[in-house]
């Protein structure tokens, strides 16, 4: 797999789940756009399904000049030992320089794989793609459990693969390039082993204990009364999440004992905590400030959460959560 | 002299604080503070690992790793709770006192439950006219036919209304000495859980009366000779009951030295965390100071004790100085805490508490110091 | 169910991570002193193996591709209740990426011989690819399965797999010989016991290095990774509280995106 040209042809695998493309792959494709920009290159993305004629144009109006479609009844649903030939195939036969996947659950585990049957370099989780002098795909990875970030380059082994988180990348409609779209065969003998799919179950998420929710939805005392407590309960449970208080909630009665966060309360460590109309006093703070990721929410500039967040919002909550609400519930669709 | 400890020691240590770390939470240690009781659900898991069994040969049941084992168990332990430290250390004390005096019968019956945390035990020496003076105790036990029949009650009795066997000390004849022991099933006849009292600290650790209206024991449930109750309850003591409160008061002072250090690095003052002022590191000095000392007069008492030597002093010391430093320690830990040192919602002053009630459990420090001036004199006491 | 085989990564315990210190000068993390943890996904990986031991009296052995000085980790695998581990061990072994040490611990597999299972974790915390399980897979030309959150063995010696996806799960359906990798969702590790430490310290660690392995070193270590990192850069773990300014909907937008990206959404 040699190739002496870099970032000419740069491949990105669309993934879908029951007809739904997953925006990861549109995000990829304005990402691979960008990236040929720089080299004049082109941008292919290859679809793997059954009957999914109906998902190219969204493709090739978000980047893709050639769409690779590889419709078989046998690619619906998606299991990995038939995805992984195909696209082993297709590589092998064109060639690319750059192959990127979406650090999806489907791409995490396909990623590799190809990577290794290709016996070439992978990175996973980028946040970020560059280019070097050359035209060599540079490839930011987090490392350290975010602590460092480490450039990772695939000098002499081809193609460069890498997978890229969600979100990182911004997708843009609008592209009209060359439009072609182009049939892969999925031969007889397709690879068909490995297990088989019993059932896939999607669905709205369902509330988590405080302790183990990966989201944590909190209020304190600028909520200002149980009307208001109502829209932190609501955008909990459309994350998925858990609702979270400082003691005057509970004084209140808005919220329950069990859901105290602090000193005296619980210790939470969720992925996203969101703490609304929370002063920040150090009793509380040490319940919450190992969150991955935490935005605060509070009229007062000098609120002392806001020197543990990652995210600042000097606003009343009730001005953005209703609206924030709605743009999730869009988004789900 | 090797102060050095075994790759299987650090594992065991490392084993058992991620137990108590994952298993008594914070919730529970609150439902402890806040209702006295004992959560027995800790148990399985600490069962599970060998840590109710520790002492106890592994032909009864136990895992037979001795007391240094069993030092680091209680200290990791009451690192994150003295009060679940303490019920297992008096847990440890009747299985002490039945592997070393009891028949074949009574260990094959009783040491393998206890060992596996199925049943939980007691010694009940202390009694409302006195712990210290035990040869003053009131309650009695008649030989009548195949059974004994008991009369008293004993007080201050930890694990009192969580065990299903209580090893008690008693009065059997006349004479000054004349006291027995035996193994008393909660369920025989005439035996009673009493009161339970709410302490100041290691609440938590159920503390409570046990009461015999002539309770009746078979005969075989004597443990050791006739006579015999007075060596049983001091070794047991001595040997088991002051290590484990030694290793409980351990517990509660790498906790203090790690509360104290971690605030002073997280609270800032002045613009800079107070772990830059020299008088908050003269504090933590001290704290880790007394640590070191205390750790050191722990396993060594615990290492001469698994070597077979005479350990009683050293266990008294080790008491003694390890109590009176854990409560010493906390409340430096409370001043580093500043005025946060005294809110119930930090953990400090549980800290204060727990150190405070392990002064006098398991024999007061005067009792402790009567113990080591015997050992101070008697080198150079003149023969009569 | 005669061989489950764990692979397991000793890494810095994520307990002292803020202990660490990068070099400036050879862009290298100094993990002088910090001690060395069992990968907190590999424990699940672990359990889950025992419980075939548990249930079929499965061999269970651990394979680390680690420096030396891991042994500890080992032992404390084996005290959980592994039969034995292997730590394959090589300084032509360093440097290696994730193709690089997939095809060490193939190989390290195909001399330990024929196994049903082989069960990881689905990522490391240092690395933190995910990718070794699936290359190691590959390479052995056994399928694998990622993200999963639950094992069953079926009567007939099927494996009934539930794997995690976005916002929901698959269940699947498959037969041994497989590569499973687990999340932390799939069990509670046990505890050590202290008899089973007792145990454990008759259990045999065997060391193999590239001389028992026999791999070509074009292919392993530095040399054999065909990817190469061009730089690193320490990212001060600072909560930067950036400001979200606009109209409250401009906000609402950017708050929901920020949520996308972090895949909260």
């Amino acid at each position: 797999m040699a190739g002496a040209v870099n970032a000419q042809e740069v491949w990105v695998v669309a993934e879908q789940r029951g007809g739904v493309l997953h925006d990861v792959g549109l995000e990829l494709l304005g990402k691979a756009r960008q990236l040929v920009g720089q080299t004049g290159g082109r941008v292919t993305a290859l679809l793997l399904g059954h009957e999914v004629e109906g998902l190219i144009d969204r493709l090739l109006s978000h980047g893709a000049d050639r769409v690779f479609v590889a419709d078989d009844s046998r690619l619906d649903p998606y299991r990995m030992m038939p995805y992984l030939s195909v696209l082993d195939a297709a590589c092998r036969a064109h060639d690319p320089d750059v192959v990127l996947l979406g650090s999806s659950s489907m791409g995490v585990e396909l990623a590799p794989r190809l990577a290794a049957r290709l016996e070439t370099g992978l990175s996973a989780h980028c946040i970020d793609l560059q280019l070097d002098d050359d035209g060599k795909l540079l490839q930011m990875v987090p490392g350290w459990g975010g602590g460092v970030v480490a450039t990772i380059k695939c000098p002499d082994h081809r193609p460069q693969m890498a997978t890229v988180m969600p979100g990182v990348m911004k997708k843009s409609g609008g592209y009209v390039g060359a439009e072609e779209v182009v049939t892969l065969v999925v031969p007889d003998d397709l690879d068909t082993s490995g297990p088989t799919v019993l059932e896939v179950c999607t669905g709205d998420p369902e509330g988590m204990p405080l302790e183990q929710a990966e989201v944590v939805v909190a209020g304190g005392w600028g909520i200002g009364g149980k009307d208001g407590w109502q829209l932190l309960e609501e955008l909990a449970s459309l994350l998925g999440g858990a609702v979270g208080a400082t003691r005057p909630p509970l004084d209140e009665g808005w919220a329950e004992e069990g859901q105290m966060i602090g000193q005296s309360g619980k210790t939470v460590r969720p992925r996203f905590y969101i703490g609304a109309g929370i002063s920040g006093v150090m009793h509380h703070v040490v319940g919450m400030d190992e969150a991955d990721f935490v935005v605060a929410i509070n009229t007062d500039p000098n609120a002392p959460l806001f020197e543990v967040s990652d995210l600042a919002i000097v606003e009343d909550y009730r001005a953005i959560l209703p609206p924030l609400i709605e743009e999730i519930k869009q988004r789900r669709g | 002299m090797d102060f050095g400890f075994s790759e299987r020691e650090e594992l065991l240590r490392k084993s058992v604080r991620e137990l108590a770390e994952a298993e008594i939470t914070d919730s529970m240690i609150e439902t402890m503070e806040e209702t006295g009781k004992f959560p027995m659900e800790v148990i399985q898991p600490l069962a599970k690992m060998g840590v109710t069994g520790v002492i106890t040969p592994q032909e009864y049941g136990g895992v037979g790793l001795g007391y240094m084992a069993r030092m680091i168990a209680l200290e990791e332990v009451g690192r994150v709770s003295a009060a679940v430290s303490m019920g297992l250390q008096v847990h440890h004390m009747a299985c002490a006192a039945i592997q070393d005096f009891g028949s074949d019968e009574l260990k094959e019956k009783y040491l393998p439950p206890l060992a596996r945390g199925e049943t939980m035990g007691v010694v009940a020496v202390t009694e409302p006219s006195g712990g210290s003076d035990v040869m003053g105790m009131q309650s009695r036990a008649d030989l009548k036919g195949d059974k004994w029949i008991l009369n008293g009650r004993k007080c201050f009795i930890t694990n009192s209304h969580i065990s299903d066997d209580w090893v008690v000390v008693t009065k059997t004849g006349d004479g000054p000495k004349d006291f027995s022991a035996f193994i008393v099933d909660k369920d025989m006849p005439g035996a009673k859980v009493g009161r339970e009292e709410h302490k100041l600290g290691l609440r938590g650790a159920n503390t409570g009366e046990l009461v015999f209206d002539n309770c009746e024991i078979p005969a075989g449930n004597l443990l050791g000779p006739e006579g015999g109750g007075l060596s049983i309850a001091m070794k047991t003591i001595s040997e088991t009951g002051r290590s484990g409160m030694a290793g409980v008061a351990l517990g509660v002072l790498n906790a203090c030295l790690e509360e104290a250090a971690k605030f002073a690095c997280e609270r800032e003052l002045y613009g800079k965390p107070i772990s830059a002022l020299q008088a908050i590191q003269f504090h933590l000095a001290d704290i880790y100071s007394e640590l070191e000392i205390c750790k050191l007069l722990c396993y060594r008492a615990s290492w001469m004790k698994d070597q077979g030597m005479r350990c009683d002093t050293e266990n008294a010391i080790a008491k003694n100085s390890t109590c009176e430093s854990a409560a010493k320690c906390a409340r430096w830990a409370i001043e580093v805490h500043g005025s946060y040192g005294i809110m119930n919602e930090f953990k400090v002053q549980r800290l204060l508490r727990d150190a405070t009630v392990t002064i006098p459990s398991g024999g007061t420090a005067e009792i402790g110091r009567i113990v080591i001036s015997r050992a101070a004199l008697a080198p150079y006491k003149k023969k009569k | 169910m005669k061989r489950v085989i764990v692979c397991l990564k000793p890494v810095p315990d994520p307990k002292n991570w803020d202990l660490l210190k990068m070099d400036p000068k050879t862009k290298t993390l100094i993990r002088d002193g910090i001690p060395s943890a069992i990968n907190p996904l590999d424990k699940h990986a672990l359990e889950a193996a025992l419980q075939v031991k548990d249930a079929f009296g499965a061999e269970v052995v651990i394979l680390s591709m680690a420096p030396p000085f891991v042994a500890p980790v080992l032992r404390e695998a084996l005290a959980m209740g592994a039969d034995r581990a292997v730590l394959l061990s090589d300084r032509v072994f360093a440097g290696s990426d994730t193709l690089a040490t997939a095809r060490v611990l193939a190989e390290g597999v195909r001399n330990i011989g024929a196994f049903d299972l082989i069960c990881c974790g689905n990522y490391t915390v240092d690395g933190s690819t995910a990718q070794v399980p699936s290359q190691v897979a590959e390479l052995l030309s056994v399928p694998n399965v990622m993200h999963v959150s639950q094992m069953e063995l079926s009567p007939e010696q099927g494996v009934l797999i539930t794997q995690e996806i976005e916002r929901g799960y698959a269940r699947l359906e498959g037969k041994p010989p497989l590569l499973l990798s687990f999340i932390k969702e799939a069990n509670k590790p046990r505890y050590v016991s202290f008899l089973e430490m007792l145990e454990a310290e008759k259990r045999e660690i065997a060391t193999w290095s590239n001389q028992d392995l026999g791999l070509d070193e074009s292919l392993i270590g530095l040399g054999g990774s065909p990817t190469k990192m061009a730089d690193l850069l320490l990212r001060k773990k600072e909560r930067e509280g950036v400001r979200l300014v606009g109209s409250p909907e401009e906000i609402a937008q950017q708050l929901a995106d920020k949520m996308y990206q972090l895949g909260i959404l």
